[in-house]
């Protein structure tokens, strides 16, 4: 069943590709954001996936008992950072484009000025 | 709408610092509290305007006509910033003072505090609330300087 | 007696240090600088003159890890070089200064030379490859800069770029093989190691480990290669006769008596190393075969320094030949006549500029009978020549003919198709005297000169040559002094087994005498057919393209050019995505070829790998559903929608995967990116590219493959279902309560932990905010200023 992982990454970088390959401003933003969110669903892959319960969550018990065996927490503190980040980018991206439109006026990157 | 964002934006905003307080020690922290109470801001711009929040909640005068970079609220947003920066660094140079590394975190362990019995103090609550300021702040900053235009 | 590492070391690096003096140098003395170049190279002569007899290794390490050090190893072969060079060092810089006079760019011309005597001595002494190496090609773009003296001149530039081209292209090929034998090192003297001295010292072993793992042969063959493009060796032979337009006292040091010599002395270095049937039939035939054009070409030459330039190659062929041969006689040839070869040939060349400096013309037909003139000239000249064309007594005789006996031992035991080697080594020598003669004549016969007045040569020009005649006489008529004193050494250095080397005239008649007479006798009669001979050599020299490798050269440069160029505007168009797609792609291609070589198995985590839950898999394949519709929205409102149920779909696969932090997060991000982006949208134009179907083909070709390599990469670097935690996740697990206080480990890991991380991702944060900000109100500000005002601010930015 890693196979649907697989293909649910692969898909999500390929579209995330395609995107990136538009003339289009906006949609090679949304490829940034696609992209991103493909590298998501990497990592966590990474880290593994188990049927998922309560138990798995990476919240110990309060101070005491014994280490029990949860979800790897190292990608899920990467992801966490990793999603307000690319929050940032994706803004920055579209003001730039923004920008850029105001600039050139148009959003296609090859009809730019050089 | 206005409505419901009367009504929901306190509990929103409420429920992103405990999650940001119960952080350390179930899901939430300085990551979750800051994008949920960016959102709660959000809400309140969707439902009015940029400067409902200066003159309908805290009852300013809006002088009109003035650049978003010098807009108060922006201004504050980018103060909130750079609090959350200082305190980032600060509370990572005061583990130097003491001769840890730098960014090393302790903690402090009270007992016989009224209500919760017990409660932990750690410096990385300090950390978190750097990193709750910047998140609130930057992304804030964005939101109203994009709506603004 | 072990060498001192002090006096070795201040010998290779005087040289440099003056060097970078020389400016200042020329600054205080003017034109005499050349005499202070004549000092260093005394100085260093000096030095390694008293480490004679004190053999050794020393050094001292330099990259202990990969046990590169610098390390010298002082024995009879490196010395006899080195004392060569530094020798002649002396008379060419003593020459300079006279032959030099009124030239501009001196102080860059002194550098040079000196830094190139330094990375001469260091080629000879270093012992460790990466060394030898570094002063190989330090010597390639010392040359580079000689060559090129005259900056403003076409041909000049254009001879100094063919020689960098062949020589630093041959040096890499060293770099390759010096590779090759460091890998082979490791398994046959236990480690990675560089020092060359250990490789001949265990030398069996050595070859051993390269046959063993197919390396052998390759390289063999990238050191030849080296070799013979520093050497000149056919077919890479072509730079040295337009590496003649350098000033000559460059011409005399560099080209005939050192730098060419560099890949002959490395030939005699790995002799011992790489000795096998391949080596012979490579090495011998490689150099029989320059011997033999080099010789023809000469011949054909109409000009003083051509003549000369071909007559090296041909007798560095005759060095190359030697040490190709497996027999005693080989090496001694090879290591005899290095010795006699510069004795010889520096003068003949020094000679020749004398000439030109006199009589104002190159041009062999045009002069003839200057022994009036230059008396002195004319008899260091005859001893010269003589030697060159091996006349017994002179010492060119002695090694010529130790040649001479290794290619008839040679054919002799082996017989059938090696008895071409003494027949082509006979018919170069009968060549080898003509040219001579040729030469020769410039100072006897008819009188001949464009210039009715032809000068006496200052003393510092005609008293570099002089000195080396004599020496050349000396060795003639005591050639076992000679012996004694340093060639043994070399010759028990580059010998594969013992050798000891006996010299002096031949006192009964055997075949090599037979051979040595022949090319006399031969050469002397062919002498008055030479007008003949040259025309045959120039109709083949004029054939058509492939038997003129300059013609290759020239074709391989014209044709690189436009390339590039063409091939740049294709990949670099100015356009980021074509840069993306080059990138993506070759990217893609490089990690699945990794995959590849690597021969990983898709069954590692593979089909049976982590147990996807349906409820995952089915929430992934409305995520990628979604994807794919992002991609095919017809308009950006509704691409950003889809996104967001891309979003949000992925929040749900969060909390499938025990996340609840990751979940929350991206369910209000989710929201927060939807709302930018719906903000930023009302103010563009919904412009969506007209459709193109084969850019779209194009496009999805690079993203299919993209697609692929993720796909790989995932399956290939899941983690086993029953795998353990990795011991960071452990670590950070267990230390959580204890170390951070904190129960939610990945907040603690977060805060505490890698704080020093999540500060970094605070700062990006900050700084797109800080940028959105700055790009609007920028633009608002923007509109006040006029564009010239605009650039000014950013010129002001960017300047320190």
């Amino acid at each position: 069943m890693s196979v649907a992982l697989a293909v649910a990454v692969g898909g999500l970088f390929a579209v995330g590709t395609f995107l990136l390959l538009q003339r289009d401003l906006v949609r090679v933003v949304l490829g940034v954001a696609v992209v991103s969110q493909a590298t998501f669903v990497y990592l966590i892959a990474m880290g593994g996936i188990d049927e998922g319960t309560g138990d798995l969550v990476p919240v110990l018990e309060v101070h005491g008992g014994g280490v029990p065996e949860v979800a790897d927490p190292v990608v899920q503190a990467l992801v966490l950072t990793a999603i307000v980040i690319s929050l940032g980018t994706t803004a920055l991206a579209l003001v730039l484009s923004y920008r850029a439109y105001e600039e050139n006026e148009s959003m296609d990157v090859t009809e730019w000025k050089p | 709408m206005r409505t419901t964002a009367r009504v929901t934006v306190p509990i929103v905003l409420v429920v992103s610092i405990s999650l940001f307080l119960q952080g350390h020690n179930l899901p939430g922290g300085g990551f979750i509290g800051g994008v949920l109470t960016a959102a709660a801001f959000v809400l309140i711009y969707v439902a009015h305007d940029l400067d409902y929040l200066e003159s309908g909640v805290l009852g300013r005068e809006v002088e009109a006509g003035t650049s978003v970079f010098e807009h108060r609220t922006v201004t504050a947003y980018r103060r909130t910033l750079l609090a959350g920066l200082v305190i980032v660094l600060g509370s990572g140079f005061a583990g130097l003072l003491v001769g840890d590394p730098f960014l090393t975190q302790g903690y402090v362990h009270l007992e016989g505090v009224p209500i919760y019995h017990e409660v932990e103090l750690a410096s990385a609550l300090a950390f978190d609330l750097g990193v709750y300021l910047v998140v609130v702040g930057s992304l804030l900053t964005i939101v109203s300087v994009v709506s603004a235009e | 007696m072990a060498p001192d590492l002090t006096i070795v070391t201040t010998a290779v690096a005087l040289p440099f240090v003056a060097a970078a003096l020389s400016p200042l140098l020329y600054r205080v003395l003017g034109e005499r600088t050349g005499y202070a170049g004549a000092a260093v190279a005394a100085a260093s002569f000096g030095l390694l003159a008293t480490g004679i007899g004190s053999y050794g290794t020393v050094g001292v390490p330099w990259i202990p890890a990969l046990d590169v050090g610098a390390q010298f190893t002082v024995d009879g072969w490196g010395l006899l070089f080195a004392l060569l060079a530094s020798g002649i060092g002396v008379l060419v810089f003593v020459y300079s200064a006279a032959y030099m006079h009124g030239e501009a760019g001196l102080a860059r011309y002194y550098a040079a030379l000196l830094a190139f005597m330094g990375s001469i001595l260091g080629v000879a002494l270093a012992s460790d490859l990466v060394f030898v190496f570094l002063f190989w090609e330090l010597t390639s773009l010392c040359s580079f800069v000689l060559i090129g003296h005259h900056t403003d001149d076409d041909e000049s530039r254009y001879s100094a770029r063919m020689a960098m081209v062949v020589t630093v292209g041959g040096g890499l090929c060293l770099l390759a093989g010096v590779l090759m034998l460091a890998a082979a090192a490791r398994g046959a003297l236990g480690g990675a190691t560089f020092d060359l001295t250990a490789m001949i010292a265990n030398d069996e072993a050595m070859r051993a480990a390269l046959r063993e793992s197919g390396l052998f042969v390759p390289a063999l063959g990238l050191i030849v290669v080296a070799a013979a493009a520093k050497s000149a060796q056919v077919p890479l032979h072509f730079w040295l006769p337009n590496a003649m337009v350098a000033p000559t006292p460059v011409s005399a040091f560099l080209h005939s008596a050192t730098m060419v010599k560099v890949g002959v002395y490395f030939l005699g270095r790995v002799r011992p190393l790489l000795m096998s049937p391949e080596w012979v039939s490579l090495v011998a035939t490689l150099g029989l075969l320059t011997m033999t054009v080099g010789a023809l070409l000469a011949v054909a030459a109409t000009d003083t320094k051509e003549l000369l330039a071909y007559s090296t190659a041909s007798h560095l062929g005759l060095m190359v030949a030697g040490f190709g041969f497996d027999i005693v006689y080989g090496g001694e040839a090879g290591a005899f006549h290095l010795l006699n070869h510069a004795l010889f040939k520096a003068p003949l060349f020094l000679v020749a500029g004398i000439v030109v400096h006199e009589a104002g013309t190159r041009k062999l037909d045009d002069l003839g009978g200057l022994w009036r003139e230059l008396p002195v000239t004319a008899a260091v000249t005859a001893v010269a020549a003589l030697s060159m064309a091996g006349i017994p007594p002179f010492n060119g005789f002695y090694s010529k003919e130790l040649l001479f006996e290794a290619a008839y031992e040679v054919a002799h035991e082996a017989g059938g198709i090696a008895w071409l080697y003494p027949v082509v080594a006979t018919l170069a020598s009968v060549l080898t005297v003509v040219y001579s003669i040729k030469f020769l004549a410039l100072f006897f016969g008819e009188r001949r000169a464009p210039v009715a007045d032809v000068h006496r040569p200052p003393i510092a020009m005609v008293a570099p040559p002089a000195v080396l005649a004599v020496a050349a006489v000396v060795v003639s008529l005591a050639p076992q002094l000679a012996v004694d004193g340093i060639v043994q050494g070399a010759v028990e250095a580059t010998a594969t087994g013992e050798a000891r080397l006996e010299v002096g005239l031949p006192t009964h008649l055997s075949p090599p005498v037979a051979m040595s007479a022949v090319a006399v006798i031969g050469g002397f009669a062919a002498y008055p057919l030479r007008e003949r001979l040259a025309a045959g050599i120039n109709r083949g020299v004029d054939a058509p393209i492939p038997v003129r490798p300059s013609g290759w050269y020239d074709r391989i440069v014209s044709t690189a050019a436009p390339t590039s160029a063409r091939f740049g505007s294709a990949v670099h168009d100015g356009l980021l995505r074509t840069y993306v797609g080059w990138v993506a792609a070759a990217g893609s291609l490089f990690a699945l070829a990794g995959f590849a070589a690597a021969g990983a198995s898709l069954g590692a985590g593979g089909v049976g790998g982590v147990r996807v839950p349906l409820a995952v898999a089915v929430v992934l394949g409305v995520a990628t559903l979604a994807g794919v519709a992002v991609a095919t929205a017809s308009s950006h409102v509704s691409g950003v929608l889809t996104l967001s149920i891309l979003g949000f779909m992925l929040a749900i696969f969060f909390i499938l995967a025990s996340a609840p932090d990751l979940a929350l997060t991206q369910l209000v991000v989710e929201t927060l990116v939807l709302l930018v982006f719906l903000l930023v949208l009302q103010r563009l134009p919904s412009f969506y590219s007209d459709v193109r179907p084969l850019a779209i083909a194009r496009d999805a070709a690079v993203s299919i493959l993209v697609g692929a390599t993720a796909f790989v990469s995932v399956l290939l670097t899941i983690p086993r279902p029953d795998a353990e935690p990795t011991s960071v996740a452990t670590y950070y697990t267990e230390q959580a309560i204890p170390g951070g206080g904190g129960s939610n480990v990945v907040n603690v890991i977060l805060v505490d932990f890698r704080a020093f991380d999540t500060l970094g991702e605070l700062l990006v944060v900050t700084i797109a905010a800080i940028a959105i900000l700055v790009l609007v109100t920028m633009r608002t500000r923007g509109e006040t200023v006029t564009e010239g005002d605009e650039e000014a601010v950013l010129d002001g930015g960017e300047s320190p």
